[in-house]
């Protein structure tokens, strides 16, 4: 009744192909968006800044990244950790190369330097297809982890063998190190990540999001089409890397404050994977959506318990929470195998005819 | 009917018929072999300007694998590719495309994820130019160059009437339109050269008429150079200029419908002979 595009008429291409061509969708977006920049900011204490929103948004972030190679290209990528490491520790290293530079700035030029190692990682990609392709990126995972370890340049020499983020300021603020408050962070974190997701709809709507589209649906169709497969995929896997190597770069700076090459292993992989999946492959909005399934939920569930005055252990409640979200993750899938984005969809088709079926 | 397909009715204002003389395409001597299997012996024809030109035979006559070879994706052992009077050298299907040679499959190869408009949108790929940095700013350049393609997708979208399933992502459609969309999706490419393969398979009479009617318009309007494989003869002798018969790799007859019609070799190749 409410969601119903009856009466909006288009009269010219660019309104036509606009990225939400519905009002109610344009309403409904910046309403999130005030929840995000306005309302979360002025409500939200600190907890649930740090160990929810901040997490959530880099998550997500990492999310999308993927879902650039893997839902959109339709290459298979393992070393979504990797990449975001790489990210991570080239920010350490551009800020602790010049400490006075804007850490902001660092972060997103760290992506840089993942975007070109994942273009490299994406070299067999030619002739390598599906799952086949995952394992090779397995190599990446492994073969960058243990750079992470064994070169010690990396890390400054650090004894504990982990980057710790220094303090930094910009802009006459603190914003990271241990002194950065969760607000300053929160606020960068959402702002990059916003920017972030709206260029790529930017990308995807375009002439490279359809040859990655292309590619994805039937390469062999693409080629006659005149796109080069080899520069295409690999554009895909360096987009896909910078932003997983910004995301990283941004959860070890905005979030954790240091990391050890543990936190950029394959578990982070397949957690990314893992949202990519549940939300929906090819789906910015499902990037978004898989990332709070996996991230908040749990969040949430370990609360309950709590909330409703039954005194469980801490370790029983853990595990509870795992059997749960991996029920729910079963649940989901067999509900709908494309993931939230589609569910979302459907829901959207249903709400236009309501309240008839059809 | 809007304006532009009544336009179609009219007179042809392209050559007459006689004129085709001037050659796009040429294969001589080409052969073509998997191993120790022969998909081509031996094969020569050419494509002229203009035309429209069947390839027929039995299945497994190596059909399809001549289209291959015509658009690169696979490198005959022997002989030369002649492409508008340069030999043409090995070359990877992208390639091909650029130089303006187009193709729809056996087998709909159509991008599934993707609604009608996009598959066609996809075909203007070659001709849009705006990079990265364009595209991820997207205000300005990038959206004009959109808006300046999908205006001529639209007009693709026209000729073929599908305008009501312009937003449909095409794995849910019939397979009569999907085989259009992916005529369309290749016309997008504004080619010289048209390669159909089967475009009439598993269709009912009356797409098949539609579908017909769609080719010829092609030809004429456009003056697009049409090849074409096609199972039914019906079709085939009605919509093509010249045809060449294929019969276990080997080239058995070729020249207009129904000089090939009457050609014994011909009969025998598709009828069988007694030995």
């Amino acid at each position: 009744m409410f969601y119903r595009e009856a009466g909006q008429f288009k009269t010219s291409y660019k309104a036509d192909q606009a990225l939400m061509p519905i009002l109610q969708d344009r309403v409904g977006l910046l309403v999130i968006l005030a929840v995000a920049f306005v309302v979360i900011p002025v409500f939200a204490n600190d907890f649930f800044l740090t160990s929810i929103m901040i997490p959530f948004l880099v998550f997500s972030l990492a999310a999308i990244g993927l879902n650039v190679l893997t839902g959109f290209c339709g290459q298979l990528s393992l070393g979504t950790g990797a990449f975001m490491g790489v990210g991570a520790y080239a920010a350490y290293k551009l800020t602790s190369i010049f400490p006075d530079a804007n850490v902001i700035l660092m972060v997103l030029l760290s992506g840089v330097f993942s975007a070109a190692i994942g273009a490299v990682f994406g070299l067999p990609s030619l002739r390598i297809k599906g799952l086949y392709l995952a394992v090779t990126t397995l190599a990446a995972q492994f073969f960058l982890e243990w750079c992470f370890i064994r070169i010690p340049w990396l890390y400054n020499y650090n004894a504990s063998g982990a980057i710790e983020i220094p303090h930094r300021e910009a802009f006459g603020v603190v914003v990271s190190g241990a002194e950065a408050t969760p607000i300053v962070r929160y606020f960068i974190v959402l702002g990059i990540t916003a920017l972030i997701a709206y260029l790529m709809a930017n990308v995807l709507r375009g002439r490279i999001g359809r040859s990655w589209m292309m590619i994805r649906d039937m390469d062999i169709a693409a080629e006659l089409m005149g796109i080069r497969p080899l520069q295409t995929k690999l554009m895909a896997f360096a987009v896909s890397s910078y932003i997983c190597g910004v995301a990283g770069a941004m959860m070890v700076f905005f979030w954790l404050n240091a990391a050890e090459p543990s936190s950029y292993s394959i578990s982070l992989s397949f957690q990314i994977l893992f949202m990519v999946i549940l939300g929906g492959l090819g789906s910015l909005s499902g990037a978004f959506m898989g990332a709070a399934f996996i991230w908040i939920l749990p969040v949430f569930l370990k609360f309950i318990p709590g909330t409703i005055g039954i005194n469980v252990a801490a370790e029983t409640v853990e595990h509870i929470t795992f059997m749960i979200v991996g029920a729910l993750i079963i649940f989901f899938l067999i509900v709908e195998p494309h993931g939230f984005a589609r569910l979302w969809q459907i829901a959207k088709q249903k709400l236009r005819v309501w309240p008839f079926p059809y | 009917m809007n304006a532009f397909a009544t336009d179609m009715t009219a007179e042809p204002d392209g050559v007459p018929e006689t004129a085709h003389s001037e050659e796009l395409l040429r294969v001589d001597n080409v052969s073509l072999s998997f191993g120790g299997v022969k998909a081509i012996t031996d094969i020569s024809f050419d494509i002229l300007k203009g035309e429209i030109r069947a390839i027929i035979g039995p299945n497994g006559a190596g059909k399809t694998s001549m289209l291959n070879v015509i658009n690169g994706f696979y490198h005959p052992q022997e002989g030369t590719i002649t492409w508008r009077g340069k030999e043409r050298r090995k070359m990877k299907p992208y390639e091909a495309a650029s130089q303006g040679i187009a193709r729809t499959f056996q087998n709909v190869a159509l991008f599934k994820g993707m609604t009608t408009l996009d598959n066609i949108m996809s075909g203007r790929s070659l001709k849009m130019h705006r990079n990265f940095f364009w595209q991820v700013i997207w205000r300005g350049p990038a959206e004009r160059e959109e808006i300046e393609h999908r205006r001529k997708v639209e007009d693709i979208i026209d000729f073929l009437e599908i305008q009501a399933i312009r937003k449909t992502p095409v794995g849910r459609l019939p397979y009569g339109l999907q085989k259009r969309v992916e005529l369309g999706r290749a016309l997008a490419m504004e080619p010289d050269l048209l390669l159909l393969d089967e475009p009439m398979a598993g269709m009912n009479l009356e797409e098949k008429e539609d579908m017909s009617r769609f080719i010829l318009d092609v030809n004429q309007e456009f003056g697009t150079t049409i090849a074409l494989i096609e199972h039914d003869m019906g079709v085939v002798m009605d919509l093509s200029d010249r045809v060449v018969v294929l019969d276990y790799g080997k080239k058995i007859a070729d020249g207009p419908p129904e000089e090939v019609q009457a050609n014994q070799n011909v009969i025998d190749a598709y009828l069988g002979v007694s030995h």
